[in-house]
Order: C-alpha cells, then structure tokens, then sequence
C-alpha cells in the first residue's frame, strides 16, 4: 500500500503528495487524526507528484507530514433496500444513531456517467399537487425536473415540505430526500414528520447541511442522487427526488474554487460552474428503465435571479416555480409569482384546451392588473374606466384565490392545510374569471381552498 | 539572533564555547535525533550564560531564561482544586526537575497588516494558535509547503521579521465557565473590565462541530423578549436563531437588549457579542444591563472597533463557546451578536489580506459558511444530551432598508425567521418598528402557549392584509363600509403594538391586550387615547387576579374565560368612556 504525505492545508484543501502510484481524479483518500478518520476527494493532480484534495470535514488539526491513505474507489454510498427508513451523511455513513448498513450491502460510487441520449424518455403527463397555483399555472410533469426558485425566507422550505405531504405520502413509491446546506433543525423536523406520518419506511435521507464543510456540500447531492438512481437503474421504479436545497451544490463549489487555485468567473464563482451543474443535473432524468421525478429548491441569493447559479439552473428544468418576496410580504402564501413561473406542459395538447384557457385567462388579467398598478398609483382608483375596475376586481380576487392554507405549515398558522384537486383548481378560477365570482368579497378568497369555500366565507363574513 | 537554520545544520549558540564533554555530549544527542550532523558553533555575544541548540526547526534551549520559562509554565498548570494553592507551589518547585526539551520553532518570514507568513514549525496543526514574541498570538490560517500563514490578534506591530516564533499545540479557543458570568472579555476570552482574572471552568476550542440532526429536538419552549408584538407574531422558542435586521438607528440593539432584560430571574445564560462598535456604546450597553441587574447572568464579549479584524473575526465563535458550555449543562443560552455585517466585513479583510479571491460584493465565497457554521450550533439538544438550548439573536444592518442586500439574505437563509424594522415605521412613532409583512417566525409558533396562540389568531395575517389595503385605498375616496372597518381595526391594531423600551408586557397582560383588540375593544376609541386606555384596561385587569392567574399559566383559552375577559374589558372601557366625558 503506497501512503500519500499531507504538504499543504489551506481550508478544506488538502495537498497531498505520493512517490509511487498516484491515485486518480474523483478517488477517496483517509487521514487519521485523534481517532477520526477523514475523507477527501482528489480533485487535481498539480504536478510534482501531488494530488489536491477537498477535504470533507474541518481542516483543524492537521499538520504537514501527516499520512494519507488511498481507499482505491472513490466516495461509495450504500444503495437499494437498506437506505429506506435511514438517514446518511455524504460518506454513506448512517447518522440516525439506528447502527451500521448489514454487512453484504450493496455499495455505489457517487460519481456516475448520465443515461445515455437513446435511453431518455421524454415525459408529459400531469402530476397532481393539490396546490391550486402550481397545478393551474406550471403544472408539473411526472418523471420531470422541477424547480422551486426563491430568495431568502420567503417559503421554499415550506412548499417543498407540502409537496413532500402531498404527493410524496400519495405517491406509494420510493423518494429520497437530499438537504444540501441547508438547516440542521430541518432535518429534525422532517425526519420526525415523516415517521409520524408512516412514510419514513419508503424514503431514504442523505444530509450534507450548513454547519458541515465545503466538501461535503459539495458531494451530498451526489450521494442522494446514487441512491435515487439505483432505484431507477437496478429496481425500474418510479422515484421521488427531492434536493433541498441545489443552490448550495454549487455554492460549496465556489467556496473551494480558488482554493484549488481556479481563476474566479463572475460574482466570484467558479469557472467551472455550468459543467459541474450539467453533469450532475443530466444525471437526473427519467429513463426507460425507471422514472426520477425530481423537485430542487433553488437559493436565490440577493433576490437575483439573474445570479449565475439560479441561472445555470433554470435551462435544466421542466417546470419552475418563482416565489416572490412581494407577493410574501402581502401574507398570500404559497408566495409563487404566477407570471414569472412557468411549465414546459402548459399546452393544450398535454394538459387540455379548458386548463389551457384558464391558465391564459388568468394569466391575462395579472398581467393586466400589474400594467394598470402604475396608473393607480398616479391617478388613483377613481379615474379607471368600469371595464379596467372589472379587471382588478378579478384580479385581485385571483391573487387571494392563488393562496391556500399548507398541511405542513398547521402547527404555526393554526389553520387546517388543504389539497385542492386540479377540477376544483379549474372550477373556481374558471368562475372568477367569468366574472361568476364577482359578488364575493375580496376577503373570502383568501386562504380559501375551493370555490365552495370561498362561498361558505363569504356567507359568515356576510353575517358578521 | 533566530535566523533560518539550513536543511542537514545544526547550530549552537552561546557567548562561550561549551567545554569539550558536554560537547561530545551535544554531538551525539544531534546526531542520535537529526541524523548524522556535525553542530557547528556560533559565537553570541550578550547572550548571558548557557547555550542555545537549533537543528531542523527545533531550538533546544539552556538558558536561565528558558528554564524560568520553564518553571513557570509548571506553575502555570497548577489546578486550585478547592484547598490552598501554596502547598502545591512548594510542591511543583521542590519536584521540578530542568528538562532540555524540544521546542519548535519558526521565523517570520515577511508580517504586516495582521498577517504573518513564518518558516518553519514543521508540525504545527491547522488551527493551531501560535506565540510569537512580545506575547502576541496568531491562527494558523493555511499551511504552505514551506511556510505557514496566519492571522494575528492583538498589536501586531510588533511582529518583525526574522522574529521568533513558538507553537502552544493549543487550538484557538476561549476559557469558559461560570466565573465568566458579569464578566467582560475581549474576543479570546481575556478580561477588560479591569475586575481582575477570571477562573475559568474549562477551555473551549472556538470552532466545534454544531449538533447533529439527531441530537436535536424540535424547539417547543417560548422564550419571551416582554415585546407585544415580538412574542405575539414572531414568537421566540428556545433554541431558535431569530434574526434582527434593519437600518442603523431602528431600535435593533434595544430590542436585543429587552429580551436579555426580560430574562430576569427566569434561569436563562445571556451572552451579548459586540462586534466593531465603538467601545463607549458597549459601555453603555453594559451599564444598562447592570442597571436592570442582567449583569449577574450575562456575559458581554467585546471585539471593539479598534480592535483587528482578526478579533472580530473570532468574537462570535468565543461567544459560541461560552454559550456551548452551559447549553451541555442542560441550560438555556440566550446570545445576541451585534451585529454580523461587522463580522461579515472583518472576515472580508482577513480574507483578502490572505489573497483570496473575492466574490459578490468582494466577500470571499465562504463568507455564507462563515455565518452559517456559527449560527447552526445554536440549537435545542436533545432530552439525552440534558435538553439544554442556545437561542440566537443574531444582528444585520441593512443600508436603506434593502433586505434583499447579500449578507443579509445570506442570514436570512441560515435563521429560522427575522424581524425586520423600518426607519420608516420607527420615525412615525411606531416602535418597535417591525415591518410586519417582511418579519417571520419559522418555529416559534410551535413554542407559543396555547392561550396566546389562541389570542393572537391571525393577527399577522390580517395586519399584512391591512397593510395592502391601506396603500391600495389611499388614493381611494368612497371606500364601502367593510373596507372602512378593516381600516380602522388595523389602524387601533397598530397603535396597541406600541411600545416603550424597558417595559415588557407579561404572559397574561399581552393575551388581554390581544383578546381586547380581537374583540374590537380598542377601535371605538380615538386613535390617540388608545395608549391611555391601554395602561388603564391593564391595571384594571392586575386587580382580578382570578383572571390574570389563568392566563398566566398559558393554558387553552376555554369560552367562558374568554367571556369573562371580554365583559371585564368591555366594562373597563364604559367606565373609561365615562371618567372621560366626566
């Protein structure tokens, strides 16, 4: 066994030199300090014989000198039956305190090829989500990739956590949930929702969250990914992916990037951006051999959606959904902008020509509303013509109809969560937007869940 | 007199020679330690008696200096268990025997701007705090093949180059424990209030690893800062990170400040962290905490403005760990870092000055991690680990009230909820001045006790609706009588969440101001008298101790007790009608 020699630390990157065989680009290396043994990654071989690693853990207490073992493979998680139910870190260790994977599991390398161009299967079929904004406006396909793109706060989590209610725990299949830099309070709070609800037994974790260092952010969507894909690739199952949250994949690569000693590309990220993210978002795909469905919550750093993570990611992506700080800050939850987002299944041919009109309708009439705002800010309310006042009548009452109370978010706003089926969706905007709806006060659509709601609302409100 | 000792050299420094057997003797220990090399002698005059061995980055010393050192760090160790320290001195001199020992060394290479690059200490560790001449320390910061860089706290001034350089085989840490309590430190832990040493329980290394998913468990325990509107919208739980932000001048200090007060006998640790503030505003701060007598159980850690950016640096992370030390005890911690776009900026220029690459704003790429390994290991442990929690508040400053700056959204996205004031708001009269559209709590509705769950129903959400209606209308002149009432319900809303600083509410005088107002008490009054009002409605309240004992204890709200408080008020409020028009 050839022994590497540790001859630099800077951060989470290791230098790390070897006299005989070195080993390969994407290969794990093992340190022991006080005990531990730790892991890194080659990620170049700069010459002289030595290999720069990134380090998947704190850099404090190494020293030059120190002995780096080869393990002969890269990074290996455990795959298949044994990762439901159980909660892993990056390195595939379990952290569930429940002990080791059974000896014999099975073991996949977290770096892999994507399916090959003949094995790709387009996809265009509706999944329902009971969250009227997102099943009227960008309904997602299964077997899709979809993207939920907010700023700071302004309730990725939450949805991310409601679609994992809703269509995760209606599903019946697998899902692998991945948290990528995210809170560790999350993680509590997810891994106990989910064995409360009974589903924790078909859903396999990997955690990589924000206390931990650049390296293992940087792996962790990796290393859910590999379980999700042996789902697909070796048992043809139809698999739930959920990444919470994507944007850190490519956050902890810039954190690193000039470490390696890589030039800085714009904002400071890394030059490599748009490859890093390629290669690992063609991984996530449907094939004819399993489909991945895959839901990613994008960090919008600064509100800036023109940032060159959230923008790598967009192009990746069938249907995504925008949450806006303004519409947050008006209490209209889920805060999903309805004319930034959008889905490549809006058309009539997949979802129908009655979905397709009312999406439009309604479509129309924010977008008319958000022109004629301008105007009111001017001259006021009073100047409008009857026919202008008509659309922003309907369209503010859309705007509250958009919102709707989440299962997940029940124990905070005290009000009973709801799943609206997609003819329920198409009812009640259909009714709003013919002008059906005009007799109900504004307040009765808010945090109302169908139409019939709206109308037991209004009565009580009526009353009062 | 310390100059770069060549590969395959040993040197021996003294004023005189060495006699021919201790020499011979020399030799050999080289040879028997370095391999085979032939020490060569250096004269140094004015070195006073005994001699100086430097091979390979090591320096064996025998000088009387050193040996004092030596004795002295043997003293040093000495642990005052209870009895009487003497005997043990007597003790510790009488077996000392002098050891020549190995101690490593480095020379500075090149030093300036809190920076110091050194060769040699072969062995130091990452992390490790190294001693360099005049007492100054320093961080090793990244280790190079033949030099280490590191980051100096404290004058560094007087680092020269060609000067010596000590490891402590110490990582960065701060002294923690129960002396620290009423205490202020600087930011590595060390006295500067003038109130002499500080016996320190434990020493802490300043980076630890935050709990684990499965160490922890859900926050459910409220932590009340006193503030009507904090604890009824954006409720606090232990264990929680709650952010406040806002422009500077918008109350963010004060609100801090309240909640440590209000801690007052409740058996909760705080820990306040100045970081880049002017030292007088600490002091003022300090003097108004042991005015309100929280002194005795908080601790202020205190990297001034004037300090260097590698002090600020470390401030919050010696917080941390302070906090750390009771939180593993099964305590509660409160600690408020004030603020974090300082530190954000001290990281920026240590950063730089090591010639990282700068990113968005020219902080450095890990500038999220730098806040987000901090604020993770504030947390709830689990009941195993003793339950005890770390409940954080961290500070931001935002510039002209834009939130969605980088740092600030970088915090956002790390805390579980922020209180965001408006210098708008604050300048109207509204304080505190929580923007109540922008401001969330994640968790702590799940710590609310049931009656001020209840009692505050869905408050926030009406008040971000009446927001919205209030512009939307404001160019408007016929509004229709719902739209008129909503109004005035949101206007008296606003006027009850007024408060003053230093005047906390307790449990059961916010659930009858928030009861009271659901039951649109308040709105029949004048917008002005609505204040008055509030003082009288409570003192008419503190007589009925049947009502305010039960909701004190935070139980479910039944109908009846509901009723009760409502015909009380309702009665409060004929009685101050009539005293008016009397």
């Amino acid at each position: 066994m050839t022994y590497g020699t540790i001859t630099g630390i800077s951060g989470p990157v290791i230098d790390v030199r070897f006299d005989g065989d070195m080993p390969a680009i994407n290969q794990a290396l093992t340190v022991e300090l006080e005990g531990r043994t730790l892991t890194m990654e080659v990620e170049q071989h700069i010459g002289g014989n030595t290999v720069r690693c990134v380090l998947m853990d704190s850099s404090n207490g190494l020293c030059r000198g120190m002995k780096a073992t080869p393990m002969g493979h890269g990074i290996r998680v455990p795959v298949g039956g044994v990762t439901l139910g159980r909660m892993f870190n990056v390195l595939g260790e379990p952290i569930d305190g429940l002990g080791d994977v059974p000896e014999g599991s099975e073991f996949w390398e977290i770096h892999r090829k994507p399916p090959k161009f003949s094995d790709q299967r387009p996809s265009a079929e509706v999944l329902e989500t009971g969250i009227k904004v997102i099943d009227l406006m960008e309904p997602y396909p299964k077997g899709g990739k979809i993207g939920l793109f907010g700023g700071a706060g302004v309730g990725k989590t939450v949805l991310i956590q409601e679609l994992i209610h809703n269509v995760a725990m209606e599903h019946g299949g697998y899902s692998v949930f991945t948290g990528v830099g995210e809170r560790s309070r999350e993680g509590n709070d997810l891994w106990n929702e989910l064995h409360q609800s009974g589903v924790a037994d078909k859903t396999a974790m990997v955690f990589g969250q924000m206390n931990e260092s650049p390296g293992v952010r940087m792996r962790a969507a990796l290393s859910g990914l590999t379980m999700a894909e042996y789902f697909r690739d070796a048992t043809h199952k139809d698999v739930l992916l959920f990444i919470d949250n994507i944007f850190r994949f490519a956050q902890a690569g810039s954190e690193v990037s000039t470490l390696l000693g890589r030039m800085p590309s714009a904002v400071g990220y890394q030059p490599t951006l748009a490859d890093e993210m390629g290669a690992m978002q063609e991984r996530i795909t449907s094939t004819r051999s399993g489909s991945v469905t895959s839901v990613q919550a994008v960090y919008v750093p600064a509100d800036d959606l023109t940032d060159p993570a959230p923008a790598t990611t967009f192009s990746h992506l069938d249907a995504t959904t925008v949450l806006s700080r303004k519409i947050a800050e008006q209490g209209i939850y889920p805060a999903v902008d309805p004319l930034a987002s959008s889905s490549r299944i809006l058309e009539p041919n997949v979802i129908g020509d009655e979905h397709y009109r009312v999406a439009r309708g309604v479509q129309e009439t924010l977008q008319k509303y958000s022109e004629l705002q301008d105007i009111i800010a001017i001259l006021g309310m009073d100047e409008l013509s009857n026919e202008d006042k008509k659309t922003i009548a309907r369209a503010r009452r859309m705007q509250r109809f958009l919102s709707q109370p989440m299962h997940v978010a029940e124990k905070f706003s005290g009000i009973h969560g709801v799943f609206v089926p997609i003819a329920e969706t198409l009812k009640g905007f259909g009714e709003i937007l013919s002008g059906g709806a005009d007799s109900y006060p504004e307040a009765a659509f808010f945090n109302a869940g169908t139409l019939d709601d709206v109308v037991k609302k209004a009565k009580e409100l009526g009353g009062a | 007199m310390n100059k770069r000792i060549p590969e395959g050299k040993a040197y021996i420094y003294g004023e005189n020679k060495p006699g021919n057997e201790l020499w011979a003797w020399l030799a050999a220990y080289v040879k028997k330690n370095y391999g085979d090399i032939e020490p060569e002698f250096i004269p140094e005059p004015g070195m006073g008696p005994g001699f100086r061995l430097c091979c390979g980055g090591d320096t064996l010393s025998w000088t009387p200096r050193d040996l004092l050192d030596q004795l002295n760090s043997r003293i040093a160790d000495i642990s005052p268990n209870g009895g009487s320290v003497i005997p043990l001195i007597r003790d510790a001199v009488k077996n000392w025997i002098p050891d020549i020992y190995a101690k490593e060394s480095g020379v500075v290479l090149s030093a300036g701007d809190g920076i110091a690059k050194l060769s040699g200490l072969s062995r130091a560790r990452y992390g490790e705090i190294l001693l360099f001449e005049g007492g100054i320390r320093g961080m090793v910061q990244e280790i190079r093949e033949n030099s280490i860089s590191c980051i100096l706290f404290g004058d560094y001034e007087l680092v020269r180059e060609g000067s010596e350089v000590m490891r402590t085989g110490k990582t960065a840490g701060v002294p923690v424990g129960e002396g620290l309590l009423g205490r202020v430190v600087d930011g590595l832990g060390s006295p500067i209030d003038g109130k002499g040493d500080i016996e320190s329980s434990g020493y802490f290394p300043l980076e630890r690893p935050a709990p684990g998913i499965i160490e922890r468990q859900p926050v459910n325990t409220p932590l009340e800062t006193g503030i009507l509107a904090i604890d009824s919208m954006f409720p606090i739980g232990r264990g929680q990170r709650e952010l406040i932000i806002g422009d500077r001048q918008t109350g963010k200090t004060s609100i801090a400040m309240d909640a440590i007060l209000n801690q007052k006998g409740k058996n909760v640790v705080c820990i306040y962290v100045a970081i880049g503030q002017k030292a007088s505003s600490v002091a003022q701060s300090v003097e108004l905490l042991r005015k309100g007598g929280a002194m005795e159980y908080t601790i202020v850690v205190c990297a001034g403005a004037g300090d260097s950016a590698s002090m600020q640096y470390a401030a919050p992370y010696a917080g941390c760990a302070m906090g750390e030390y009771f939180m593993e005890k099964g305590r509660d911690v409160l600690i408020v870092y004030d603020d974090l776009s300082k530190h954000a900026v001290a990281y920026r220029t240590v950063s730089l000055l090591l010639g990282r690459s700068p990113g968005r704003e020219a902080y450095p790429g890990d500038v999220f991690y730098l806040h987000s390994r901090l604020l993770e290991r504030s947390a709830r442990l689990s009941s195993g680990l003793g339950g005890g929690s770390m409940t954080a508040l961290p500070i931001v400053e935002t510039l002209a009230g834009d939130v969605s700056a980088y740092i600030p959204t970088n915090i956002i996205s790390i805390t579980d909820g922020q209180i965001f004031l408006e210098s708008g708001l604050f300048f109207a009269g509204q304080r505190p001045a929580v923007n109540i559209g922008l401001s969330v709590s994640r968790v702590g509705g799940a710590a609310q006790s049931q009656a001020m769950k209840q009692a505050v129903g869905s408050l926030r959400l009406s008040l971000a609706q009446y927001k919205e209606m209030e512009i939307f209308t404001q160019f408007s002149s016929d509004l229709d009588q719902s739209t008129k009432e909503q109004l005035e319900y949101g206007r008296s809303l606003m006027e009850i969440l007024r408060q003053k600083r230093s005047s906390p509410f307790s449990l059961w005088q916010q659930v009858v101001l928030l009861l009271s107002a659901e039951g649109h008490i308040f709105e029949k009054l004048p917008c002005k008298e609505i204040s008055s009002f509030r003082q009288y409605l409570l003192s008419g309240f503190a007589a009925c101790s049947d009502i305010t004992d039960r909701l004190q204890s935070g139980a479910a709200l039944t109908d009846e007790l509901r009723r009760d408080v409502l015909d009380k008020a309702q009665a409060l409020l004929a009685a101050y009608t009539a005293g008016g028009a009397s």
